[in-house]
């Protein structure tokens, strides 16, 4: 099914990296917690907010720098967390491999278009197309 | 139960071992073997959490979109959100929020090796699975007293 396991000083390699994944995925949790309270101290901020006061948030570059950090947190935290539940329930190799591509790929186009988004509006920039030739 | 041999035929984990009696059993037990217990309750509903969070996220990703693209688009974004079933996503959204706070502490407390005996393990498991909901209720309850959203 899959290649020859490989060993190091009688450990299998695969178990070596695998705890480096684990700590990584409970890293972004823990970073998660507080940036979650203040997400929702956010949402209740900017609900029902106007396009104005949008603008002036994210002219904030304290708000705009930590909903980046948000969004790079929660994509990557996402990323390893789809892994693991991928790995639970789907066994073919072919399957596995194409669907953890897939998630992967989606995640981060996530995260690059949050970036994008959150650094245009931080700047100030003209409403999109703005730039675009369009 | 019919046909005792069909998961083995379908075997993807290789883990199918014989047992005395000549039939092939899994390795090792899985949920219908177990009796339920709260703590598989508040696990699975992590990962559903998960899950949807993932999906909520590409909501949020839309309303920052919708602001990058102008009055017009961030008019109409607000709009979508104060309609019935806008209010109804995001109130289920601040329910996901609330889940991924409250049960993604129970596994970081859990991942500790802290918080597992019987008592506290359950505990745990109880705040994480019905403390979301009146949560989220009183945080509605807030925006509506404070008249930041209204039907």
């Amino acid at each position: 099914m899959s290649a020859q396991a490989q060993y190091k000083n009688g450990v299998r390699v695969s178990e070596r990296h695998g705890a480096g994944e684990w700590t990584l995925e409970k890293i972004l949790l823990a970073l998660m917690m507080p940036l979650g309270v203040w997400l929702l101290s956010t949402a209740f901020t900017l609900a029902g907010a106007g396009y104005d006061v949008v603008l002036q948030w994210f002219a904030s570059r304290l708000n705009a720098g930590l909903l980046v950090v948000t969004a790079l947190v929660f994509f990557g935290f996402a990323s390893l967390a789809w892994k693991v539940i991928v790995e639970d329930y789907i066994h073919r190799p072919g399957n596995k491999a194409l669907l953890l591509g897939l998630l992967n790929l989606i995640f981060l186009a996530l995260a690059a278009a949050s970036v994008f988004f959150i650094v245009r509006l931080a700047l100030g920039s003209a409403p999109l197309p703005a730039g675009f030739g369009i | 139960m019919s046909n005792p041999t069909g998961d083995a035929a379908d075997d993807q984990t290789g883990r199918f071992v014989p047992q005395p009696n000549g039939r092939p059993r899994p390795l090792s037990p899985h949920l219908q073997t177990w009796r339920w217990h709260i703590t598989m309750t508040a696990s699975i509903l992590f990962r559903v959490t998960i899950g949807a969070a993932s999906v909520g996220a590409i909501f949020v990703v839309a309303w920052i979109a919708a602001a990058a693209f102008g009055p017009e688009a961030h008019a109409a974004a607000l709009d979508l959100a104060g309609s019935p079933l806008g209010l109804l996503v995001g109130f289920g959204l601040t329910v996901v929020l609330f889940s991924l706070l409250l049960n993604g502490g129970r596994h970081l407390i859990n991942d500790t090796g802290a918080g597992l005996t019987i008592t506290s393990a359950d505990r745990l498991s109880s705040i994480a699975i019905y403390g979301p909901v009146p949560l989220a209720i009183l945080f509605w309850v807030a925006l509506f007293a404070t008249g930041r959203v209204s039907l």
